[in-house]
């Protein structure tokens, strides 16, 4: 990612779509990432397997909100099933970047991550 | 000015001419990790093509020869820190490995209270929250508005406090406590001191007599040495009351099978072959720095300190963390405002800038005490200069008020 990409995203980041809570989701899910403090609630709204709505809720880098907020985009309106489909490629092609840094791939997949394990329903381990 | 001629010790760091995205690096991640001289480097080539034998074990001519390697690297931290003697230091992994060893080999019993703070990396929380499921009590001592500690929980010590831990510099605000005063208060009440040193130990003159603390654990790859090498003082007589951390070869006196006795300290706690190597590295990046002066390489690091402080509370787009304690040192955790301190990190890697972003691996820290989800950080060393802070300032102006 070039710095002209990043202040194209950072202009989104001040203010993404997608970006709020849903009242009564079909699911949610808290996500985590423990090296850099990002922290999203992802929510969906799921009816007959369809996407109704989807948005996260929290605070994250350019990259993970952004990630996210592409996301969120790409997957109303679409079934559920779609989580499946998703990966690091889709995520860079959503956002627009050829290739994310290997340190920044976590900031990318948080919120896939969150999405999948909100479905099903996946508790991180607690002791 | 100090007695430091930075232009010319910098000529030792091959790593510090490198370009980075097209720009003369900066290498502001020094309580990470720190550069090696070339001292170091070609030492432990020096070592594979002259010494390198398994140690301690067979009685070869290169066995003895790296024994010897070994014993002295002992000799040169033990002499480092002011420690009475080699036996008292224990090599290990790293800062991390040498609390663990204390965590699983000092005698705890049920009832037993440990007390460590709201400051320290997770490598000085985690391993004494382990022992809660054992009946060990954990306290986590506090810290006030400028990130000093709560020093009155050490003056109304509860009575069952078997250990008292804590860091002697804060990684990520720089505050560097007063050891001093704590080991003595903790040792009116009968209890032991283990001191994380691993940012201490690198920057300044640590002296464990002086100080007095039972137990001190460093890094070797943040003071110039190689990765993999740690050390763990442990003080005289303290060792003779412990358990074997792991066990293995070279541990031991003598094992039949129902009947094994075991090696004194330090031998007691270094089962298996060592990293001589590591050891053999550390011991020249040792020499380097006592050739250089630690007082010298603290003086060099406090005015470096100042300044970048001054300038970074001059700009309006940054919030800085560090430098509200009575004393502290070359680390400065901070904000730019509106941007995640991954992304601040990011954009000063597009200028050559490197410098740390996240918890630093102090969650608790950050969170409950700065209140933030992250910093960035920039941490500095001998090698570092005001010209470079110049650079950092210039690319942290513009930030996030660039094309928007
Ligand atoms: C204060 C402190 N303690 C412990 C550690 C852990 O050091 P290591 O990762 O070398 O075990 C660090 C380094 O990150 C540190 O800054």
């Amino acid at each position: 990612m070039d710095e002209m990409k990043f202040y194209e995203l950072s202009e989104i980041y001040k203010n993404p779509p997608h970006f709020k809570k849903i009242e009564n989701p079909t699911y949610s899910y808290e996500g985590f990432s423990p090296s850099c403090g990002d922290n999203f609630t992802v929510y969906l709204k799921v009816n007959d397997k369809k996407i109704e709505d989807a948005s996260f809720f929290g605070y994250g880098c350019v990259v993970s909100t952004i990630s996210l907020s592409k996301l969120c985009d790409y997957i109303i309106g679409k079934n559920i099933d779609i989580l499946n489909e998703i990966d690091l490629a889709k995520i860079e092609a959503l956002v627009g970047i050829d290739q994310i840094n290997p340190s920044r791939i976590k900031c990318a997949t948080l919120g896939i991550d969150s999405f999948k394990k909100a479905v099903t329903n996946k508790k991180e381990p607690k002791n | 000015m100090n007695g430091l001629d930075v232009g010319k010790l910098r000529e030792d760091f091959p790593i510090l001419k490198k370009k980075i995205n097209g720009k003369e690096l900066i290498y502001f991640d020094n309580a990470a990790t720190t550069q090696k001289p070339t001292q170091v480097i070609d030492g432990i080539k020096y070592f594979y093509e002259n010494l390198n034998a398994n140690p301690l074990r067979s009685i070869h001519t290169l066995a003895e020869k790296s024994t010897k390697a070994y014993i002295d690297a002992k000799e040169k931290i033990a002499k480092f820190i002011n420690a009475d003697s080699p036996d008292e230091i224990i090599f290990t992994k790293n800062t991390t490995e040498s609390i663990n060893l204390v965590s699983f080999s000092l005698r705890f019993k049920p009832g037993d209270r440990v007390a460590t703070t709201m400051m320290e990396h997770h490598s000085n929380i985690l391993p004494w929250l382990r022992l809660k499921p054992y009946g060990i009590n954990v306290d986590l001592v506090d810290t006030d508005e400028n990130l000093e500690l709560d020093y009155s929980y050490y003056e109304r010590l509860p009575d069952d406090i078997k250990l008292v831990t804590l860091t002697h510099e804060s990684n990520v605000s720089g505050t560097i406590n007063d050891v001093e005063k704590v080991v003595k208060l903790t040792h009116e009440k009968g209890a032991l001191v283990l001191i994380d040193g691993a940012q201490s130990v690198p920057h300044m003159k640590v002296d464990v007599k002086k100080i007095d603390c039972d137990f001190l654990a460093f890094s070797g790859h943040k003071m110039l040495g190689p990765m993999g090498i740690g050390v763990l003082y442990i003080k005289g007589g303290i060792a003779e009351k412990m358990n074997p951390f792991l066990t293995g070869g070279e541990m031991i006196k003598s094992v039949r099978l129902d009947n094994v006795i075991y090696a004194d300290p330090p031998a007691l706690f270094e089962a298996g072959t060592q990293n001589v190597e590591g050891a053999y590295g550390l011991g020249l990046a040792v020499d380097y720095l006592s050739k250089i002066g630690m007082d010298n390489i603290e003086a060099h690091e406090k005015e470096l300190t100042e300044y970048a402080l001054k300038k970074m509370s001059s700009l309006d787009n940054v919030e800085v963390y560090s430098g509200k304690s009575r004393n502290f040192g070359a680390i400065i955790s901070f904000e730019v405002k509106g941007l995640h301190p991954h992304d601040v990190a990011y954009l000063l890697d597009r200028e050559g800038i490197a410098v740390r972003s996240g918890f630093h691996c102090a969650q608790p820290f950050i969170e409950q005490k700065l209140k933030q989800h992250g910093t960035a950080r920039a941490s500095f060393y001998l090698y570092n200069t005001h010209e470079e802070i110049d650079r950092f300032i210039e690319a942290l102006k513009t930030m996030n008020k660039k094309r928007s």
